[in-house]
């Protein structure tokens, strides 16, 4: 596609290209209605006449800019050499390096869109110059993208147009057009993948945009136009804590969602969530964003059975441990989704003891309800084993803390309780498995070595009294032995 | 009552017949001291020297548990302090009279300078005492990275490329404390070596020299002492009145020390890494912090030299001098109350004292 829009701005090749023209500047922007170019252009064999011809229906004439708008020259003049005088800044087909110049002497500037009746937004090159199309273009070490390679030439037709370039609907293939072919991405990028748009069309957005919805996501919804950064740029819209943003641009709205039967307050749960804390608060990259369990470009909402697939990814022991146990084969008569049934989908929250056990939070007495029921007494014994080990590690905790305030070194049982810590997050985990057995085995080493490190701390500040009142003895045997031998020096000195 | 000499009598007779000990008892009777005013200032040699003692003893204790390398020195200390039974104690004492014992040589050292006792005949006792004193700083100094904790690490690289910065064969002797350009294991190696045999060694030989010095030459009396009147002279016995008084402050100075250890345990902080940047509040020991503090008022540069190196060069100039007192102090032998060599003795306490606290505020 690129290779042809280069291929027709070559055609005009018998007008030199002057660098010596160009460095003066384009000339600026004539519009006249007579356009005395187009008139010659037209009559010329096909190579000459398609610029011409495809310039009729452009936007820019309809607006008034006539070829020499973008090329210079004097569109009035009849005569070839008086049009395309170089005095009167004719610049030709200006390079690819430079050609955005002509664009930008226009759409960057408010007043001159203005003298075309013209409204929108002028912001585009202050985008464009940092984006990952167009920096090295800007530098001029290399051409990467420019206006013309989105937006065509000579044929430019509004956005929203059904025959422009960058309509909604064909902004997946004009994007493809280049990130889909492996040896020209491979120039830039070896690592980045080319199924973005193969993998899109799978997705409900691509499958919706095929069948000409327009209200559905497509590339620049997701990454932006103009400004489009490298995914791994912190202000690019598709850096992990910027996503669930970007996402609740269409998602979060009610009226939107609205047509297609969707809830809009994803985004209100997931902030809320232990999952939105982390990435929105803490800037946690590594915790999961909308894309991490709904997919990128082949975004689709997981099905009941893949849901703990999903979860899964991260929470690996968690998912084989569930997949084990008795929970898996009564969720799937159930039909009941993994993960989501006990823990929620968006609103995750911070899990805790009280998720089982038999008290109130607990998800377990949602099917356990007889306290007949073995799930009900299982549930309870693991509850009691986990409290008592938390209540254990805080006493042990704050045992050794005060031996510490006290100057004490108890470095070794506070090392030793950090196994505690992760026997506990063990101990959690192994709930999934629903075998109590397996779960006391599991939990038991960490009461030894809580029992260990209340001892150690116990003994540490024992030890810190031992020590006073062990100088206390040493100086009041010192000080008698100090007054004695006062007293026999003084009797020596009598003498 | 017999007469029968008891079992200590005849050790002793036993002993005298084959050593003389009736010369030393009668050396040690007829031995006395002056007394005198400011008489307490003959008893910081002796505090300086049992706190030597303690220092040995402790340091002995030590060696048991402690490892040398890099791999376990900070976890063998570590293993001291929280295993074995006292090893907080010994190591707490071992660090605490380490400082008495400097603080007390400082003390020992400026009495000696004000009472001009350092004048003929007992120059050799003064060169024996500074050098000491010096060697103190080594001991300090190398065993200060011993434990290998971050402060110690930290503080010995920048002692070290002080040492670095000495024209010509400054870099030879930076490699040869680090042995090699960096502070590595190579480094606690050869410190932990260092403080505890060849500064040990050397030390004792001249302790040992000094201490025969002093017994063969007497007890310094100052000039103003030495001009009254035998009348008013008045002496005490070394033994046992001297020697009793003695152990009156050693037992004071013994009981401060088992405080000190007891109520501020010298800490042992966090395992030094080569790799982590260094932490805030790095500072020498506070008998180096007079140095330090001044280095950093000096400018960076002064003229076309490096301010540090002016300012270790004048450090060294006036150390030199201080050594050399005896030589340039000839013409007032007979003036006990020297103006010039008073002033100069009262600016370096002052220096001392002031620049420390500067040292500590500005931390």
């Amino acid at each position: 596609m690129r290779n042809k829009i280069l291929l027709i701005l070559l055609l005009p090749a018998f007008i030199i290209v002057s660098s010596n023209a160009y460095s003066k500047g384009p000339a600026k922007i004539k519009a006249k209605t007579s356009d005395l170019c187009s008139d010659c252009h037209e009559m010329l064999d096909a190579k000459f006449s398609a610029p011409a011809k495809a310039y009729s229906k452009d936007i820019h004439k309809s607006k008034g800019v006539t070829c020499a708008g973008c090329h210079g020259g004097d569109a009035s003049k009849e005569d070839q050499e008086a049009a395309m005088d170089k005095k009167k800044g004719f610049i030709g087909i200006p390079s690819n390096l430079v050609r955005y110049k002509t664009c930008v002497k226009c759409h960057s500037d408010e007043k001159e869109m203005a003298k075309y009746g013209s409204k929108i937004k002028t912001d585009q090159f202050e985008n464009l110059k940092n984006s990952v199309h167009f920096r090295q273009t800007a530098e001029g070490s290399e051409f990467i993208t420019d206006c013309i390679t989105c937006h065509g030439v000579h044929n430019i037709t509004n956005v929203k147009a059904a025959d422009s370039k960058v309509n909604p609907l064909k902004v997946p293939a004009l994007c493809g057009s280049c990130h889909s072919n492996v040896n020209y991405m491979k120039k830039y990028n070896q690592k980045l993948p080319t199924d973005q748009v193969e993998k899109y069309k799978t997705s409900l957005h691509g499958q919706m945009n095929a069948k000409g919805n327009t209200d559905v996501a497509e590339c620049v919804n997701c990454h932006g136009n103009h400004g489009i950064r490298k995914i791994k740029d912190p202000i690019s819209t598709v850096y992990p804590w910027n996503i669930p943003k970007t996402c609740a641009n269409c998602h979060s709205k009610p009226e939107l969602m609205k047509k297609y039967n969707l809830p809009s307050n994803q985004f209100d749960e997931y902030a809320s969530s232990v999952h939105g804390k982390a990435v929105l608060k803490k800037f946690d990259v590594s915790a999961p964003t909308c894309n991490s369990c709904h997919g990128s470009h082949g975004a689709t909402p997981p099905g009941i059975e893949s849901i703990s697939n999903v979860c899964g990814t991260c929470h690996n022991f968690n998912g084989e441990l569930f997949a084990k146990s008795p929970h898996k084969a009564a969720f799937d008569k159930k039909h009941l989704p993994e993960c989501e049934t006990c823990h929620g989908n968006h609103g995750i929250k911070q899990t805790s003891e009280e998720m089982i056990g038999i008290g109130e939070k607990s998800v377990c007495i949602k099917c356990h309800k007889d306290n007949n029921d073995k799930g009900y007494e299982v549930s309870k014994i693991m509850w009691r084993l986990l409290d008592s080990l938390r209540t254990d590690t805080v006493k042990a905790t704050n045992l050794l803390n005060r031996a510490n305030d006290l100057e004490m070194d108890v470095s070794d049982a506070v090392f030793a309780l950090k196994d505690v810590k992760q026997i506990l997050i063990q101990s959690r985990t192994q709930t999934h498995l629903g075998n109590l057995k397996d779960f006391q085995e599991g939990i038991k080493p960490g009461f030894e070595m809580t029992r260990k490190a209340i001892t150690s701390g116990n003994e540490a500040i024992d030890d810190y009294y031992f020590r006073r009142s062990g100088l206390g003895i040493a100086t009041l045997f010192m000080a008698v032995l100090a007054i004695v031998l006062y007293m026999k020096i003084k009797k020596i000195e009598k003498k | 009552m017999s007469n029968k000499p008891n079992i200590i009598d005849k050790a002793y007779n036993w002993l005298d017949n084959r050593f003389q000990l009736n010369d030393l008892v009668h050396f040690l009777q007829k031995k006395s001291v002056p007394k005198f005013r400011s008489s307490i200032w003959y008893y910081m040699g002796g505090i300086a020297l049992v706190l030597f003692i303690i220092q040995v003893l402790s340091g002995i204790l030590l060696l048991m548990y402690y490892k040398g390398t890099e791999d376990q020195a900070f976890e063998s200390v570590q293993f001291i302090i929280t295993k074995v039974h006292f090893g907080w104690l010994v190591r707490s004492v071992h660090s605490w009279s380490a400082n008495l014992m400097v603080f007390f040589a400082f003390l020992h050292m400026f009495s000696v300078f004000f009472f001009k006792s350092f004048r003929q005949p007992r120059e050799l006792t003064w060169y024996t005492g500074f050098i000491m004193l010096l060697m103190c700083f080594g001991f300090g100094f190398s065993g200060y990275l011993l434990p290998w904790n971050e402060l110690s690490f930290f503080a010995t690289k920048i002692g070290t490329d002080m040492v670095g910065q000495v024209p010509l064969v400054g870099h030879w002797m930076l490699r040869l404390l680090r042995g090699g350009e960096d502070v590595t294991g190579a480094t606690l190696s050869r410190f932990y070596g260092i403080h505890v045999a060849v500064l040990p060694l050397i030390f004792t030989s001249l302790l040992t020299a000094h201490l025969i010095f002093i017994q063969r030459q007497g007890m310094h009396e100052p000039e103003s002492w030495k001009n009254k009147a035998e009348s008013e002279k008045t002496y005490m016995p070394f033994f046992p009145n001297f020697i009793l008084r003695d152990l009156l402050l050693w037992l004071i100075v013994l009981n401060l020390l088992a405080m000190l250890a007891v109520y501020f345990p010298w800490e042992l902080g966090h395992k030094a890494n080569a790799f982590a940047p260094a932490p805030k509040g790095i500072r020498p020991e506070w008998y180096f912090l007079f140095m330090f503090q001044a280095l950093k008022f000096i400018p960076g540069k002064i003229g076309p030299i490096d301010g540090e190196l002016i300012g270790l060069a004048l450090f060294g100039a006036a150390g030199l001098l201080w050594f050399l007192v005896p030589f340039w102090d000839r013409k007032n032998q007979s003036v006990q109350w020297n103006k010039k060599l008073n002033y100069i003795g009262i600016f370096v306490v002052m220096f001392i004292i002031v620049f420390t606290i500067l040292g500590i505020i500005l931390e």
